[in-house]
């Protein structure tokens, strides 16, 4: 079958941001000016942002349903565009103090948001991979893209080293997944009798690895703090953001449209949860570098959201299937989003105050913020906040539906562990608003100037300040949007 | 002057509109802010007034309810309302916080506006708390209270500051989690966080498509909900953060947490453990009452040795608080309307005591009680203040202390003679601290050479005491004017935990059935009629049924 | 004036409050005027409400009774401020407005030289205004509002001069020793409640009356609720076990130590005993209880007084003694003979302690006995009272003790509650203790103002007091003298005693009154007895501390143990030191507080804390930062994952049941 123009506006969004990646690798010869680079990728990832509403106009499966174009992918190609976005405006500056070339990390980032959009709507296990490696790849670079920074190549190294040992199961998964029904088209995977082939088990299982290992789950999260603390902050800030949404927007849509998965995967989440949760909480009680605290903090956000995720496959292991499981789907998205902006903006701060070869990253670094820099200080206190799970932050709502999701799926002590976790994080994220507020700043902090905040970044953090508090007091759009029944098309 | 329809949106957000200004104000000019924050608080405190005529004698039920909708999935409303019991509390509260702000004129000198901010945040969260009629505004309004108190320990506390605040969070937060999976749980049972349209389905047998619990949810719901407000009492043993963040808190963040915060445990159980979980809580009254009473004797026993006079006051609260969980736990009409007046009467006298411990240490900077002694010679009036406040809080009759510990008591034992008798044992050891402490503190020969020349209660400290000291006052006599509002609410909670009474019957005074009935039975009628109305209107905005 | 009962406690809370705000500026004359008169003008209005009262009664035949605002309201429960007045009330309120008053006269002299004058007064005034309510209340919390707040003034009064740490710990232990005492009386009171549904004195007795009475030894409702207040009693009127607070309240100054600690305050307890007369009536082991624990307490009290040296430590114990009495009748029914005692006590006690205080102001503050002798020709004045009041208490006739003291010990020797020879055994200790009383009352007298001088003459020059402190003390002797003749013609062939008589209304329903003929006569012997061992006692005295100084030192001797121990007042205070308070202390301390506080609760959430991180620092060495290692880790998870989803119970059911 021939693809016909409409398959084109389905993924166009993908299209425009690889669009502009080639595009800024074709410039990078012939322009030297920094500026025009940035603008351009501010350009092309707002572009490919605007493209995906063409995208959802035109909903429906495209290329014979290798992807689809509905409201999820449109919820999912909005979310990592703009965090694609927000990373170019945050990450400017860092690169002009780092003194590294903008030309290719624009490039790379624009790539891995498409591949991070086909991830989200890929309806086929092949046409996933082939987003997840965009991703990946791209991924892998960035991370080591201060390469006179040992702990930058070092995080590389073992991100490549590991992620593609995770894409071997993931691709081993596919191959087993097809043996046994003939198909990668997730669609096709309906059937009940499959729900009796070992070997389809076996494949989903490996899947499951494969991604657990993209959204960082435990066991498969120890590459995470290394990985993070190594990066360039910016693309830490993508990271934690960015590639986790998109794996989990497959790892949701394989749910919604595989039956057998959920009845498979249950038990298998309630344990990866509990695990990640505490691997995540209990390892940040102890650091004392900001940016590896926010590694471990992820850690054990992914957890959360696993919550939700084991909801998700009790509920629809229910009567009904799939379609009343709705509420778990919320909850996941919602996280998703409320995670997205928090992350992102306690990045760019810490990328900003890092200073000079990100040199200034422990916590005695932070002693007095309150003092020196008391808007800054009041936004990253924000974000903790939400992080923390407290009233009138996205955060809070996102924690309140995964209990929600869990607590209705009878997951009682799931929610328990949950609930002890949130202690447990609650102590580490108000260390760090003790050290700002409750502490007296160090001598030669005092003495030095307040660290500058660009007007780019000055505005990704009031975007995501404003946008953490906005979902924090009316969640209602959103989640109508994301309750609708039709938000994953067939 | 206000619409009349939004007294208590008013009464929440007026607080936060002034810490708004405040924070748009320059820092340095700390004069203006501190009468900019005074001024808001005052009129705050004025519009709380404006609800007693609102609620009506003799009728239990909400008052001035308002009603929005705020999400729709799942729906969560903007429900607030008032009755009898909550509007005390919010007059307390929006007393206290004028108090504080005069009590930290001069004390808070480092980031001043910050300071008064984070005053009225706490006062926009206590008073929301009071005020919510949505189990899930009211965990909100729960949490964000939160904030603004660690800060005011944290930031302008004494030495160990930061471990008490954070001791002070991690408490709350481990309680509230709990709460919140309680919430949600009730929540999935119910359809809705509408506190009076759960009240409703709860009470209706399930033949009457009402809803029963089955037993060990009830329970499981019931501690839920149970322990969060037994860590905010603190009821022992759960007290162990009281201390430290008294100890460590500025007087006015003292003030507003023995004022009015461990209220909110308090009248959290009143107004959702014994309402929404009657049968767990008549399971659970014994050993709640047992605590109480541990609580009652051991927090006195702990006080009467402290050499720190900050820490003994703190303890004699987890005793004081003692007498009204249980009060609240013998589900006497007397003994909770005790509780009530406990709350206030306590708030007072002990935010009282800690206004008086922080001028001691505006003077001297010290709690230490050996550092003081003969202080009643260099400042008699501080020391006449002194003596008023700890009789009133050792329950003297004529102030406020004696009415609730008394009533407490005498309904207290209507029902468990054994508990009243082991909780009387209080009444002797507050005696001996507070006596013990005072005279060491202000009698004898004076030991330390700079205690000699300490200076009296200056004009401003005089004009707050003698405020509290008319409060206590009049709380001691003029009694019958909270009570009589206190009354039907009251009698409500009792009939919701306890439909029939069998003690009532079973009472000796039957040689005299007379004397029970006059009182109760009107009111009675006059309750069942308001009552019901008020809730069937709430469940039919809520489409229930 | 009835229709304003309510002014009468008002005016001495005005002059309290006048005084204590303005009187700091104030010389001492405008702080009088304010002081005696509030007071005066109250014993004024109080005469005046009583010659109504006597109309009113003469009509209605019942107390008088009004409500005037309700003070406390819950449930069924009402605490009014409402007063009431029948005879008992009579006699209560003109004794306490008109000693009260007198005192007040004398104080002016007596602290004129002190700091803190308005203070001292303030604080007085205060105790007239709720010492009134206490006898004027009519309902139980009421009474319990003036009961704490004669407490509170006893306090303030006691450690008036705060700087010495004896007068603060005095002031201390009055107050906390009280408080024991109201545990028992506010649980008293809830009990009365649960059982009458009622704390009004009219609507309870109306409702006790009917009741049957509990069996002797048995302890039925009432008995309990008699024995609880009867526990307040004992802790204000300083009876065994709680009087040890009473000796040491001597540190404040003398015309306190009259007014609360021998005429008024102190007698409180026997005014609730008196007051509940119709709940006793049903309970006769507490009335048993009464009885003994009055009688022990009179003679206990009086063994120590027998050997203090300083003047008024005698005063103290011999009060303690005379309220051991005054239980002594309650207990044995004879309320009126108890109120009796009461009233004529506060005349002549009242003049002992104003008497002794007029000494010590003489001797410039000295209160060893020891150390005075001879004044009888110095201060005439004060000799004369002195000596009157001392007739009255040791029972001569025609004095008022004699009469009081007589109609006790006639009660005790009939009492019938348990047997005839409890009774004896009752006045066998009684007249024990008369022999003991007039035996240190006269020692008393003796070592002050016979003998030679003991002191140093130089230095201290013996002065009469002013004329304000020796006209009270004359009118009170006057009192003391002619206080008891009201029941004078009961020892007459036919007469009644009109005390009693007056009293009848009160206490009509459980004592008989009207002595028939060989009654009468025994009374004749009773108080012939009496007499002689009251004579006994003096002569002894005589004896011993002026005719033969010399010997008693070799008595002393010869019974050193005893002496000792009597001196030491039994160890008691050391023993409830040691029993009571210090394990108390001990044990808040090390066990409640350091251990189960400190190291237990919190040691425990610590604890978990630092488990946490213990556990957080594991992870973080996980966390070798070597990629094989991490790649292993991969691998076993990847095992771990399947193995769950291949052989985890694939069905997993809810794990906690919901709704029903």
């Amino acid at each position: 079958m021939f693809p016909r123009a409409i398959d084109a506006y389905r993924v166009l969004p993908e299209l425009v941001w690889c669009g502009f990646g080639v595009l800024v690798m074709l410039m990078q010869p012939f322009v030297r000016s920094r500026h025009f680079f940035t603008f351009l990728a501010l350009i092309g990832t707002l572009a490919g942002t605007a493209a995906s509403v063409t995208a959802a106009m035109h909903a429906g499966p495209g290329f014979g349903g290798l992807v689809q174009s509905d409201s999820f992918s449109f919820f999912f190609r909005l979310l990592v565009g703009t965090v694609a976005f927000l990373v170019v405006l945050a990450a400017g500056p860092y690169l002009e103090r780092e003194r590294l070339p903008f030309a290719e990390f624009f490039a790379l980032l624009l790539f891995a948001t498409a591949g991070m959009g086909v991830l989200a709507s890929a309806q086929e296990l092949l046409t996933a991979f082939i987003g997840l490696e965009m991703s990946s790849i791209s991924s892998y670079i960035l991370a080591g893209y201060r390469r006179d920074s040992l702990k930058s190549s070092e995080s590389a190294m073992k991100y490549f080293l590991l992620g593609s040992f995770a894409t071997a199961f993931f691709l081993y998964g596919i191959a087993l997944v097809y043996g046994s029904s003939g198909t990668t088209m997730l669609t096709k995977m309906g059937s009940e009798e499959l729900l009796h082939r070992t070997l389809f088990e076996l494949g989903l299982a490996m899947i499951l690895i494969g991604l657990g290992f993209k959204v960082a789950a435990a066991p498969f999260q120890v590459w995470t703090p290394d990985v993070y603390e190594g990066a360039p902050t910016p693309v830490t800030a993508l990271f934690s953001a960015g590639p986790k949404a998109a794996a989990f927007a497959l790892l949701l849509r394989i749910f919604a449209t595989v039956p057998a998965a959920t009845h498979f995967w249950f038990w298998a989440f309630w344990a990866l949860a509990a695990l990640t949760m505490f691997a995540g909480n209990l390892g940040a009680l102890v650091q004392t570098n900001v940016k590896r605290l926010l590694a471990y903090s992820s850690i054990a956000h992914a957890g959360y959201i696993l919550v939700a995720f084991a909801a998700v496959t009790s509920m629809a292991r229910g009567e009904g299937g799939s379609a009343n499981a709705g509420p778990a789907y919320a909850a996941v998205l919602f996280y998703l989003l409320s995670y997205a902006l928090v992350k992102l903006g306690a990045f760019t701060i810490v990328s900003q105050l890092g200073g000079k070869g990100e040199k200034n990253l422990s916590l005695d670094d932070y002693a007095g913020l309150s003092q020196r820099q008391p808007w800054v200080a009041a936004a990253l206190s924000v974000y903790l906040l939400s992080l923390l799970g407290l009233p009138v932050t996205a955060g809070f709502f996102g924690k309140f539906y995964i209990f929600k999701a869990a607590v209705n799926s009878h997951l009682l002590w799931l929610a328990v562990l949950m609930a002890v976790n949130s202690i447990i994080g609650s102590y580490y994220y108000l260390r760090v608003i003790v050290v700002m507020y409750m502490r007296e700043s160090s001598a030669e902090a005092a003495a030095a100037a307040p660290v500058g905040f660009p007007i780019t970044v000055g505005f990704v953090l009031a975007f995501t300040v404003a946008g953490t508090l906005y979902f924090g007091l009316f969640p209602n759009q959103v989640l109508n949007f994301i309750l609708q029944p039709t938000l994953l098309g067939r | 002057m206000l619409p009349a329809g939004h007294l208590l949106s008013v009464l929440i957000f007026f607080p936060a509109v002034g810490a708004l200004a405040l924070l748009l104000l320059r820092g340095d000019d700390h004069k203006f802010i501190r009468i900019i924050a005074l001024i808001v608080s005052l009129a705050e405190f004025l519009f709380s007034l404006l609800m007693i005529r609102s609620v009506p004698i003799g009728t239990a039920g909400y008052h001035l309810e308002e009603y929005l909708k705020w999400i729709n999935q799942p729906p969560i409303n903007y429900h607030l309302g008032v009755d009898g019991i909550s509007l005390f509390l919010v007059i307390l509260t929006t007393f206290l916080t004028p108090i504080s702000i005069l009590a930290s004129w001069k004390s808070i000198e480092r980031r001043v506006k910050e300071f008064f901010v984070m005053l009225l945040m706490l006062e926009v969260g206590v008073v929301g708390v009071f005020l919510s009629l949505d189990l899930f505004l009211f965990f909100l309004f729960w949490e964000v209270m939160l904030i603004p108190m660690a800060l005011l320990i944290g930031i302008w506390g004494h030495d160990r500051r930061v471990y008490a605040a954070v001791k002070f969070v991690l408490y709350t937060m481990a309680g509230s989690i709990l709460m919140l999976v309680g919430i949600i749980w009730l929540y999935n049972a119910t359809g809705t966080f509408d506190l009076p349209a759960i009240q409703v389905l709860l009470h209706t047998p399930a033949s009457q498509g009402g809803l029963e619990l089955a037993p060990r949810t009830e329970m499981l719901l019931f501690l839920a909900f149970f322990v969060a407000f037994a860590i905010k009492v603190p009821l022992f043993p759960l007290h162990t953060w009281l201390p430290d963040a008294h100890v460590e808190a500025p007087t006015a963040g003292s003030v507003m947490l023995a004022g009015v915060l461990l209220k909110m445990g308090t009248y959290g159980m009143i107004r959702f453990c014994l309402p929404l979980f009657p049968e767990a809580s008549r399971r659970a009254a014994r050993w709640v009452a047992v605590l109480a009473i541990i609580g009652i004797i051991y927090g006195a026993l702990v006080a009467m040795v402290q050499p720190n006079l900050k820490k003994l006051v703190a303890y004699s609260s987890v005793s004081h608080l003692g007498f009204v969980v249980l009060g609240i736990f013998a589900f006497h009409n007397i003994s909770i309307q005790g509780a009530v007046y406990q709350m206030l009467a306590h708030g007072i006298s002990t935010g009282a005591l800690f206004l008086l411990v922080g001028m001691l240490y505006d003077r001297r900077h010290t709690f230490e009680i050996s550092e003081y002694g003969g202080l009643a010679t260099p400042m008699p009036k501080l020391a006449a203040f002194f003596l008023f406040v700890a009789l009133s809080s050792l329950g003297l009759p004529m102030l406020n202390g004696f009415v609730g510990e008394y009533l407490v008591l005498l309904g207290t034992y209507e029902r468990h003679w054994g508990w009243a008798t082991w909780a009387a044992l209080g009444v002797i050891l507050s005696a001996c601290y507070l006596l013990w402490s005072y005279q060491r503190v202000f009698f004898g020969e004076i030991t330390r050479e700079k205690n000699r020349t300490l200076p009296d209660a200056s004009a401003r400290e005089k004009w707050i005491l003698a405020t509290m000291a008319v409060v206590t006052l009049w709380m001691g006599i003029g009694s019958t004017f909270i009570t009589k509002r206190t009354a039907a609410a009251a009698q409500d909670v009792i009939d919701q935990v306890e439909p029939q009474r069998p003690y009532e019957a079973a009472a000796p005074n039957v040689i005299t059935p007379g004397v029970i009935t006059p009182s109760r039975i009107p009111q009675q009628v006059k309750r069942d009629s308001a009552n019901t109305a008020a809730k069937v209107a709430s469940t039919e905005r809520l489409g229930l049924r | 004036m009835l229709e304003y009962l309510w002014i009468v406690p008002l005016l001495p809370l005005l002059g309290s409050a006048v005084n204590g705000f303005f009187g700091a500026k104030w010389p001492n004359k405008i702080v009088n005027i304010v002081a005696i008169g509030s007071t005066g003008l109250s014993f004024l209005g109080a005469i005046e409400a009583v010659h109504e009262f006597f109309d009113y009664f003469a009509q209605k035949q019942q107390p008088f009774h009004r409500e005037f605002f309700t003070w406390i309201a819950a449930g069924n429960f009402r605490a009014g401020f409402d007063l009431q007045m029948d005879q008992l009330t009579v006699v209560m309120v003109l004794v306490v407005t008109g000693v009260g008053w007198l005192i007040h006269i004398y104080a002016t002299g007596y602290m004129a030289h002190e700091g803190g004058y308005y203070r001292f007064f303030s604080y007085l005034n205060l105790f007239m205004f709720f010492m009134l309510i206490l006898v004027l209340a009519a309902n139980y919390v009421l009474l319990f509002v003036g009961w704490e707040g004669v407490g509170l003034c006893s306090y303030l009064l006691v450690g008036f001069y705060f700087l010495r740490k004896s007068a603060a710990d005095a002031g201390k232990k009055a107050f906390i020793v009280n408080r024991i005492g109201d545990f028992g009386f506010m649980l008293g009171t809830f009990l009365l409640f649960k059982t009458f549904g009622t704390l009004d004195f009219v609507q309870l007795f109306a409702k006790a009356d009917p009741w049957p009475a509990d069996a002797m030894g048995h302890l039925g409702t009432l008995t309990i609720a008699c024995l609880l207040l009867f526990m307040g009693a004992c802790g204000k009127s300083a009876q065994l076990p709680l009087y040890v607070w009473l000796p040491d309240a001597m540190e404040g100054p003398t015309p306190v130590s009259a007014l609360i600690h021998a005429a008024t305050m102190v007698t409180a307890g026997v005014y609730v005993v008196a007051r509940s007369h119709i709940l006793f009536a049903h309970a006769p082991t507490a009335m048993l209880v009464v009885a003994i624990v009055g009688c022990a307490t009179a003679f206990f009290a009086a063994t120590i007084g027998l050997v203090q040296t300083d003047i008024k430590k005698v005063l103290a114990y011999s009060t303690v003694s005379q309220l051991g009495y005054m239980f002594l009748a309650c207990g044995v029914g004879a309320f009126s003979a108890g109120i009796f005692h009461l009233m004529t006590h506060a005349f002549f006690k009242a003049l002992l302690f104003l008497a002794a205080g007029s000494v010590i102001h003489a001797m410039g503050g000295e209160q060893d006995m020891n150390r005075m002798g001879g004044l009888s020709k110095k201060i005439r004045w004060t000799y004369v009272t002195m000596l009157t009041a001392t007739l009255a208490i040791a029972g001569f006739p025609p004095f008022a003790g004699f009469f009081s003291k007589d109609s006790i010990l006639l009660s005790a020797f009939q009492s019938e509650y348990g047997g005839r020879n409890v009774g004896y055994a009752l006045y066998g200790f009684g007249l024990a203790t008369a022999l003991l009383t007039a035996f240190y009352m006269f020692r008393l007298i003796f070592l002050t103002f016979h003998g030679k001088p003991r002191y140093d003459e130089h230095h201290v020059h013996v002065h009469e007091s002013p004329n304000n402190m020796l006209v009270p003390l004359m009118i009170l002797a006057l009192l003391s003298v002619v206080g008891g003749w009201f029941a004078a013609p009961a020892f007459l062939p036919g007469g009644t005693d009109y005390f009693a008589k007056f009293l009848q209304p009160v206490f009509r329903n459980v004592e008989v009154v009207g002595a028939e003929a060989e009654v009468h006569s025994l009374e004749i012997w009773l108080a012939a007895v009496a007499v002689a061992v009251a004579l006994a006692g003096a002569l002894f005295a005589y004896w011993l501390y002026l005719k033969r100084p010399e010997k008693a030192d070799g008595v002393a001797k010869s019974l050193k143990p005893a002496y000792t121990t009597l001196l030491n007042k039994y160890y008691v205070d050391e023993l409830y030191a040691a029993a009571v308070v210090r394990p108390l202390l001990w044990i808040s301390t090390n066990v409640l507080w350091k251990t189960v506080d400190v190291a237990g609760i919190d040691g425990a959430v610590n604890g978990i804390a630092e488990g946490a991180k213990a556990i957080g620092d594991g992870v973080r060495h996980a966390q070798s930062g070597n990629t094989r290692s991490y790649a292993v880790w991969v691998v076993v998870g990847a095992l771990v994952v399947i193995a769950v989803i291949f052989f985890w119970p694939s069905g997993g059911k809810p794990v906690l049941g919901m709704v029903h």
